[in-house]
């Protein structure tokens, strides 16, 4: 495969010291886009929102922004935003420009992992589509070395300060893809536990809405992590096996909902499709991901297990800025 | 005119439809789609639903609507009254709130 990267996704991480650092590397790609004439929406923490618009001035007035802390709170939430942003401004023969920076430090251990899942599959869902640039800033200064490696491996092309390199390290779109089965932590002490088929899911649904409020959290989100709920575990009575087990803990502020079932998840996208109107497209994970702050799957070789996480107060999730 | 063990479904004389109470889930999500298209009388007009006493619907029981009213003649449409908030959140995240022959009622009108 030896497409020329400029008529194909180019996805690429800029390893930036400092926010001296991060301006001067990311204004230079913004100017570049708008005199080309692509269209270019920035992501980012609203500190760096504001600095990019101070650098770029009038030049910043055509560049669409928005808040990461917002839109990619759930990272599953990003590939959308982007397919969304890709699809209403480029086309094939109008490439687009992009920055999104969904990892910072302060991101929970779960939240990063499932970051860097996510940064795996932007390769996949972009890479036969239409031509656009996506810069992924990473912050050397803040960020675990390991997690700059990792980098490496989920982008085809590494940047920092004034080169830009293919990656000797990128895993490939095939790797990227395939199914995913990073371990997980043990579920916290405590944790209750039920065995679930058709004719139980009421029971469920009603250990669910028990464990979430008793556990402090509002009636409305509790009625969303029940949903949620119920939409995997009816993934588990149709596609895994006829049934399933849900255990659910808490986590410091959070609480979480596990099911595990015998059955296989090999479709890496299926969770940030954004449905069709045909009434036979699946749609349980994808409401799931947009009712839950978080959304973790796996695939082991003894079936699949889905871990939906609730913050109890979701004001924790503000994201946490370094100095 | 149906019931299981967590839904009840009674007919309604104003406005003429049906009236469900309940919870609505795989496991009755089939019925409640059979039972609508033999309930739903033919002839003009819209059929109205109240959905306000239901606790609980999945995705396969908002589908189950979507394919009745996808089934209905030209002009004539399934008006859902008194949508829960649960119901609501589905609907709109699913991109199940714009259908055609399907309606959200929000005229707080009570079915007796």
């Amino acid at each position: 495969m030896n497409i020329p990267a400029e008529t194909r996704f180019r996805h690429e991480a800029f390893l930036y010291s400092g926010w001296a650092e991060f301006v001067s590397g990311m204004v230079p790609f913004i100017k570049g886009g708008i005199d080309a004439g692509e269209p270019v929406l920035v992501v980012e923490s609203p500190e760096k929102i504001r600095l990019l618009r101070e650098a770029l001035g009038q030049d910043g007035e055509s560049v669409m922004f928005a808040d990461m802390a917002q839109v990619g709170a759930n990272p599953a939430r990003i590939i959308p935003a982007w397919r969304d942003f890709v699809t209403r401004h480029g086309t094939e023969n109008q490439r687009v420009r992009g920055i999104g920076e969904p990892i910072w430090n302060g991101r929970t251990a779960d939240e990063l992992v499932e970051c860097q899942r996510h940064e795996s599959l932007l390769n996949v869902a972009f890479w036969q589509g239409q031509p656009w640039w996506l810069i992924c800033p990473y912050d050397v200064e803040h960020l675990d070395p390991a997690v700059i490696d990792e980098a490496r491996r989920s982008h085809e092309f590494v940047s920092g300060g004034s080169a830009s390199a293919q990656s000797t390290n990128f895993r490939g779109v095939e790797a990227c893809g395939a199914c995913f089965d990073v371990p997980f932590p043990a579920p916290k002490a405590g944790s209750r536990k039920l065995s679930f088929e058709a004719d139980s899911l009421l029971e469920l649904r009603g250990g669910v809405i028990r464990f979430a409020t008793s556990s402090g959290l509002s009636a409305a989100r509790a009625t969303e992590l029940v949903t949620a709920v119920n939409e995997v575990a009816t993934n588990s009575i149709l596609h895994g096996g006829g049934r399933g087990t849900l255990r659910m803990w808490r986590d410091a502020g959070n609480l979480v909902c596990e099911v595990r079932d015998a059955g296989r998840y090999d479709l890496p996208l299926a969770d940030r499709a954004k449905p069709g109107p045909g009434l036979r497209e699946s749609r349980g994970l994808w409401l799931a991901n947009h009712l839950c702050d978080l959304v973790q799957i796996r695939t082991f070789d003894n079936g699949t297990v889905v871990r939906l996480h609730m913050r109890v107060d979701p004001r924790h999730h503000l994201r946490v800025v370094p100095s | 005119m149906y019931a299981d063990k967590h839904l009840l479904v009674t007919r309604t004389a104003t406005p003429p439809g049906l009236r469900f109470a309940g919870e609505i889930d795989l496991t009755n999500s089939e019925a409640v789609m059979q039972g609508l298209k033999v309930a739903l009388p033919d002839g003009g007009g819209d059929h109205h639903l109240d959905l306000s006493a239901v606790s609980f619907c999945d995705i396969s029981g908002i589908r189950a609507l979507i394919e009745v009213a996808t089934e209905l003649e030209d002009g004539r449409r399934l008006l859902l009254h008194g949508l829960p908030a649960q119901l609501q959140t589905v609907m709109r995240v699913t991109g199940w709130s714009d259908m055609p022959n399907l309606s959200i009622c929000n005229c707080g009108a009570r079915a007796v």
